[in-house]
């Protein structure tokens, strides 16, 4: 199994909210990947936004992003971008 | 436009307890009867059950699930396309109910208890608050509305209800609850509700949120509201500045509509200049473009009278896919873009990406992953085109087909040295050899300009000059780097000012400079659609602004009712100001000579 993981900031000026959270939900279920982000000690699994949402990842919280599949790497690109990007709905 | 009509003074004259102070989540102004909504609050009863009850439970637990879901579904489905927002939010709602998080936990504990499915559903939604409450941060804290508002559906369900809950609400009144889930919001749009009160909720709520998409003022954090008031009752309330006036008297009434009339007045007065042409008293033409993103945008770039494109951001089609656009995707928009306009000019703004925004991680890009320490000063707009050329290529070969179906004008981003300049040049210059090898028609007489917007770029201008067909000055990132200010720094933010000389010198030097060597200078940025500072662009010279759509009529009342003489002495008076509040303090003397203060006044 391909495992990726990096590190990253969060871009967002509303951090992590609703969207956010539920854009990577459907990146695991698009890209057919287990994909969890951490925060010091504490990992959920994005497939719960609801476990995302409750992390309370503001802007420029310092995550790690892992995903375990076939397409981990570009899973990763994609929820990358949805954590840095700027989307201020 | 709204804030003028409820001046302090008008609210002063009513007793202070007839007035209720909320938070104003949605601008606009309403007075109408109220219909206040009791709903139903759920009180999960805690009830063993026999060992064989248990999968039974779970079955008709899942069952609200499906139905739950099903209403949404259908909700979704009625809803326009264009309300993305509100759209958004159903999406997310939809997602929560299937969260692990709310049905595993809820079965596990149904399974574990011996209980049935309200009273376990009920324990992990209290533990989800749990999580909630320990969170600072207001909007994320502020999502735990949203769970919310689904168990209270599923509660609902479980609970025997068949229909949505909502009650049928006549049309023409203000709706006063408790809280309202977004898809109540939605729905009562439908029965053209003109205004919402709330108990609850805060500026980001979704139910806000989909209130402004809605364009229907709301009020929330009114405490005790559904009891003050009654179903018949009449209010004015004021979604800006979040204020309920109850019991209004007749004339307060009348005041109020002879405001909304005057407002009306005024929005039909300024859609005179829509056909009028953009020019001086004296008869001088600046063209009056707009900014936007989306073809989608194009209808509202005609119905405000525009007379062409000045700035087309063209990231949103490398944006919303995973992939990168093919090449006959571009052309496509482009060639929309083009057939609309013409005759008038279009300005595509090539791919201007990093800084503040992301390029997914495209296949056979590199760049994606590096992370900038400094992005502003980064590998973003040209510099990124010419890094990634292959990218930069297909938009080229995209642009100039789609030339020939009207007026285009390239516009290369964040220029700052010759070189860059040259080098895009050459790689136009070679997609043209290559469609004319390949007889794909093009219009040779494509214009080419660079977006002035880095300081190096101005002191230049003259020797640019030489080199393109027009310029266009694009002050939001213009005033960022020559004063050196981060918007988006709460610390420094407040340095950030359109009216430092620094920045009207700059743009009189750009001017002057594409003067002397006979090439247009145009100006897209937020200062060109503030008539303020407007009056000040068209004292410096500009032949173009561009900016939103919605603003451009007020823009030409402003030019329609201008001289060219006093345009150019405001011009040079404003560029001997020492500083912004020199500037300003200019301007609040000198305008009011010219125009009437609606005018100008923000």
């Amino acid at each position: 199994m391909n495992r990726r993981h990096c590190t990253l900031r969060v871009g967002n000026e509303r951090g992590v909210h609703s969207r956010v959270a539920s854009r990577l939900a459907e990146i695991a279920e698009e890209y057919g990947v287990t994909l969890q982000i951490s925060r010091a000690a504490e990992t959920v699994d994005c497939s719960s936004i609801l476990d995302v949402l409750a992390m309370a990842l503001i802007q420029g919280s310092e995550i790690s992003l892992h995903a375990e599949g076939e397409n981990a790497a570009s899973a990763l690109s994609a929820a990358t971008a949805a954590i840095i990007g700027q989307d201020n709905a | 436009m709204h804030k003028r009509m409820f001046k302090a003074n008008e609210w002063d004259g009513a007793t202070t307890s007839r007035i209720l102070q909320g938070i104003g989540v949605s601008p606009g102004i309403a007075a109408a009867r109220v219909m206040v909504l009791k709903r139903q609050t759920w009180r999960a009863g805690w009830y063993h059950l026999p060992a064989d009850h248990i999968e039974k439970e779970v079955e008709r637990f899942f069952q609200a699930l499906i139905a739950a879901g099903k209403e949404l579904v259908q909700l979704r489905e009625r809803m326009a396309e264009d309300l993305a927002d509100a759209l958004s939010i159903i999406d997310s709602h939809l997602l929560i109910l299937k969260d692990r998080l709310l049905f595993e936990r809820t079965v596990e504990i149904i399974r574990q208890n011996n209980v049935n499915a309200e009273w376990a559903l009920a324990q992990v939604l209290n533990d989800i608050k749990d999580r909630f409450d320990r969170i600072d941060d207001p909007y994320i804290k502020e999502r735990y509305a949203d769970i919310r508002h689904v168990a209270d559906r599923i509660f609902g369900l479980l609970a025997g209800r068949e229909n949505d809950p909502l009650v049928k609400v006549p049309g023409g009144v203000i709706v006063v609850a408790n809280d309202f889930s977004p898809e109540d919001t939605m729905r009562m749009h439908a029965e053209q509700v003109v205004g919402f009160l709330t108990e609850k909720g805060g500026v980001t709520s979704h139910t806000a949120i989909v209130a402004r998409s809605l364009n229907i003022p709301a009020i929330v954090g009114l405490t005790h509201v559904t009891g003050i008031l009654a179903t018949g009752d009449t209010v004015i309330m004021d979604g800006s500045s979040g204020r309920v006036l109850l019991q209004p008297e007749p004339s307060e009434i009348m005041r109020f509509q002879e405001d909304e009339r005057r407002q009306r007045a005024m929005a039909d007065e300024l859609n005179r200049y829509i056909y009028l042409a953009s020019e001086t008293m004296d008869g001088y033409t600046i063209r009056l473009s707009a900014n936007i993103e989306r073809v989608e945008e194009l209808s509202s770039v005609l119905r405000y009278g525009s007379e062409g494109v000045g700035l087309f951001r063209s990231e949103f089609d490398y944006f919303h896919n995973h992939q990168p656009p093919t090449e006959e995707q571009l052309v496509a928009t482009y060639r929309q873009l083009l057939e609309t306009m013409a005759p008038h000019p279009v300005t595509v703004r090539t791919l201007d990406v990093g800084g503040d925004k992301f390029l997914h991680g495209f296949p056979g890009t590199t760049t994606w992953f590096d992370q900038e320490r400094n992005p502003a000063l980064g590998l973003r707009s040209i510099r990124f085109s010419l890094y990634e050329r292959e990218l930069f290529k297909i938009q080229l070969r995209a642009l100039l087909r789609a030339s020939a179906h009207g007026r285009l004008r390239i516009l290369l981003p964040l220029v700052s040295a010759l070189a860059e300049l040259r080098q895009a040049k050459a790689l136009i210059q070679e997609t043209m050899d290559i469609l004319a090898a390949e007889h794909m028609p093009y219009a040779a007489d494509a214009e080419l300009g660079i977006l002035v917007e880095v300081p190096s770029a101005v002191v230049m201008a003259d020797v640019f000059a030489e080199e393109v067909d027009f310029f266009a000055i694009g002050t939001n990132d213009l005033i960022q780097y020559a004063l050196a200010i981060d918007r988006g720094n709460q610390y420094v933010a407040h340095l950030y000012e359109p009216f430092h000389p620094a920045v009207l010198r700059m743009i009189k030097q750009t001017v002057d400079a594409g003067h002397a060597h006979n090439i247009p200078v145009s100006l897209c940025g937020e200062m060109a659609g503030e008539a303020m500072c407007a009056a000040v662009l068209l004292g410096l010279g500009l032949d173009e602004l561009s900016m939103r759509p919605a603003v451009i009529p007020r823009i030409k009342r402003l030019l329609r009712h201008s001289n060219t003489g006093q345009l150019r002495d405001l011009g040079e008076r404003v560029l001997h100001c020492e500083d912004s509040d020199d500037v300003r303090k200019f301007l609040a003397t000198t305008l009011p000579q010219y125009y009437p203060e609606e005018f100008y006044q923000p």
